[in-house]
């Protein structure tokens, strides 16, 4: 470490002066987004000291967990080059499921009459079915987009509007029609948003799903750097071409990485069905555009075959924490679409300077 | 061959006696052919006055379609149009443009003379009564009076908090603090809602020497968080009041002694928010803090049942199908519309004719505290 430093410090000394100012300014425009962040943070907490209480970093952290697993599936099409429009249709499709799956069975309105009481087994097994529900239509995604070379953006805007027939049509069941799905089993409750951690004495509950975004992140870190597959996906982003050349089974990649989106959307909604206990049909409307523009401000690249992990997460916390701060600070809501906006677009074009640059 | 021909035989006596039994009924309605334009099939309340509906049309032998405006002015425009040349004969529309009189004259126009009954969706802004609805005779509007809900759970919200005072006033300050979630920017019945469910609850606090509602967050002038994508959902409200409880707590003095919602699916949101906080689980020992909202959905009836919600306007999803089912009739038996209303209005006591207008058919709210 104290090695690293002296070399850094030795090549720094070796610059002459119009290659250090830039040194300066390529670091801070390259770091822009975290100073500005960072400014940002310490401007909400000097004006409302409760901004860094520990029960709003609970709430930060909280919030960010729910939005995480669907920023985490999205980000693999968007590495590929794509994108993905259906994730807030599924997302809302799959919450759907899970809340009418565990319903109360003593509730007097439900969805399905005749399933397995409320346990442990049953609750994992809804788990794993709306992720395969949601891994489905993934797939469905992917095939189009691999067998017939379509630009993502195209076939998922059409499965997005596929799925929200779908929804419609699952709230009309057993007489519902159309009203919210709710009375969720406090079983499941307690198991994904029930609290992990608390502390009563500082008014401070972190639930479950925070714990299992956690997870989750490790998971998705190990299948990108660690894996065969996501060595692929980021071969197959940056040069489909060249990938397939050089051995990349670019048709399974590609199904692979819109399946596993899809399979994450399905945990996000399940999640949700926890989460609030009450799920419309207008559940997960514009889901997506949120998981995408945290991507993209934590550096998933639109060039394809760049990103990390980290880079997604540190965008989820970006876009929660505006939300959170602006509420604090009493800013009119108004201007939160205006501060976000003027935020993607600011981290995009510094994104992009890097390879301007590079070129 | 034969057998072919007996069959038809006996499809067509079928069709005639089908026939004789529509003509028994009291007018004959088999000429209607009904287009229903929906602002969204998404939202929860009107997907109830939908179920109503199709089932009561049904029942009448009316033949209808339904379309899904999903949420786009211009999609349900479109539909209009297309649904004029194809032979739609009487529409009912509600309006993705609450209170937008252009949006209506838009459709009146696209409609050409065909008979509209406007309904849910208010047809004419705050000060532009009168401008739509007087226009033209063959157009009328089945619907709640807009500022009714917001009334009636500001008087509801009032009457409750002077009974029971000391229990809401956590913190002992005298002053109840309240959280205001509002809907939709654009929508008058949000508007009305947001603003009356304080004023009118306020009105009842002055009245009986209680100081007025102070909105929780002094430096938010608006006094309400508003759902960003103008969704009412449970969702937007759920993260707001997360948001609200992390910052404001009974630890720290300032807890949110009442949440007012706009409608229901916004209460329950801000009621999981509060159960994750240990509020108004319902289970007798923790502390409830009241919520209320509007439209009592099945959801929000089960949760007042079970201790977790206070209270919430009816709004009533059959009384609004048969309006409109009433009114079609009306047009099937080629009475003026202004005829039609008045005749529904007479059928019940809680539809009435609105003040000043002949075409304008109010069907009543109700509070709702599950007593």
């Amino acid at each position: 470490m104290n090695g690293y430093l002296k070399r850094k410090a030795e090549e720094y000394r070796s610059l002459d002066s119009i290659d250090r100012r830039r040194y300066w300014v390529d670091g801070l425009l390259n770091n822009a987004l975290y100073i500005l962040m960072a400014l940002f943070i310490i401007f909400t907490a000097v004006v409302n000291k409760n901004f860094l209480s520990a029960s709003s970093i609970a709430n930060v952290l909280t919030l960010a967990a729910a939005s995480l697993p669907m920023a985490l599936g999205i980000g693999g099409c968007i590495v590929l080059t794509g994108t993905d429009l259906s994730g807030g249709r599924v997302f809302g499709l799959t919450a759907a499921m899970a809340a009418a799956f565990l319903q109360n069975r003593a509730a007097t309105k439900l969805i399905f009459e005749h399933l397995p009481n409320t346990s442990g087994p049953w609750i994992f097994a809804v788990m794993l079915l709306v992720m395969l529900v949601g891994a489905v239509i993934g797939l469905v995604n992917g095939f189009f987009v691999a067998k017939f070379s379509l630009h993502p953006f195209i076939v998922t805007l059409a499965t997005q509007l596929i799925t929200y027939g779908v929804i419609l049509m699952f709230f009309q069941i057993n007489g519902n029609g159309g009203g919210p799905i709710s009375n969720v089993a406090q079983q499941f409750k307690d198991v994904v948003s029930g609290p992990a951690i608390k502390i009563a004495s500082k008014n401070v509950s972190i639930p479950w799903y925070v714990v299992y975004a956690f997870v989750l992140v490790g998971v998705m870190w190990f299948v990108w750097n660690k894996t065969t597959f996501g060595k692929n996906m980021f071969a197959v982003g940056s040069n489909a071409e060249a990938a397939r050349v050089s051995g990349v089974n670019v048709f399974k990649t590609t199904v692979l990485v819109h399946t596993l989106a899809g399979a994450l959307y399905g945990f996000a909604g399940y999640v949700e069905a926890a989460r609030l206990g009450s799920i419309t049909a207008a559940t997960g409307l514009n889901n997506e555009c949120d998981a995408i523009a945290a991507c993209v401000i934590g550096g998933v690249s639109f060039v394809g075959g760049t990103g990390n992990i980290g880079g997604i997460v540190v965008g989820v916390f970006v876009l929660r924490i505006i939300f959170v701060a602006l509420n604090m600070l009493g800013i009119n809501p108004n201007l939160q679409f205006i501060i976000k906006g003027s935020i993607i677009l600011a981290a995009c074009s510094l994104d992009m300077r890097k390879y301007l640059v590079r070129k | 061959m034969k057998k072919l021909l007996a069959l038809i035989l006996a499809l067509a006596l079928i069709m005639s006696l089908s026939a004789v039994a529509f003509a028994e009924e009291e007018v004959d309605v088999s000429g209607l052919k009904v287009g229903v334009f929906w602002y969204a099939f998404s939202d929860p309340f009107l997907s109830t006055v939908r179920a109503s509906l199709n089932e009561q049309l049904d029942e009448a032998g009316i033949a209808f379609d339904d379309f899904d405006g999903n949420n786009t002015q211009a999609t349900q425009l479109e539909q209009i149009q297309t649904a004029v040349t194809n032979g739609y004969n009487v529409l009912v529309v509600n309006l993705v443009t609450s209170g937008s009189a252009d949006a209506a004259e838009q459709i009146i126009q696209a409609a050409g003379d065909l008979p509209i009954i406007f309904f849910n969706r208010a047809v004419e802004g705050d000060g532009e009564e009168h401008t739509v609805l007087d226009e033209h005779e063959n157009i009328a509007f089945v619907g709640t009076d807009a500022p009714e809900a917001g009334h009636m759970q500001g008087k509801m919200i009032g009457d409750f908090l002077i009974e029971n005072y000391d229990d809401v006033d956590l913190n002992g300050d005298g002053e109840i603090s309240y959280a205001m979630f509002m809907g939709d920017a654009g929508n008058v019945e949000a508007i009305y809602r947001t603003q009356y469910g304080v004023e009118d609850a306020n009105a009842v606090l002055t009245e009986n020497d209680k100081p007025e509602l102070v909105y929780f967050n002094e430096s938010n002038t608006d006094k309400y968080q508003l759902d960003p994508n103008g969704a009412w959902s449970s969702a937007a409200a759920f993260d707001f009041m997360s948001t609200n409880l992390a910052e404001y707590s009974e630890s720290n003095g300032n807890m949110i002694e009442l949440v007012i919602a706009n409608n229901d699916d916004m209460a329950l949101g801000s009621i999981s928010a509060l159960q994750n906080a240990g509020y108004n689980l319902g289970d007798g020992e923790s502390t409830k803090i009241p919520v209320f909202g509007v439209d009592a959905t099945q959801v929000a009836q089960d949760a007042i049942a079970a201790d977790q919600m206070t209270g919430t306007v009816k709004q009533d999803n059959v009384g609004m199908a048969t309006a409109i089912t009433g009114v079609l009739k009306g047009v099937a038996a080629e009475s003026t519309l202004a005829d039609c209303v008045s005749a529904v209005a007479d059928s019940d006591d809680m539809f009435s004719v609105a003040e000043g207008f002949t075409n304008k058919l109010f069907v009543a709210y109700a509070p709702f505290t599950g007593e």
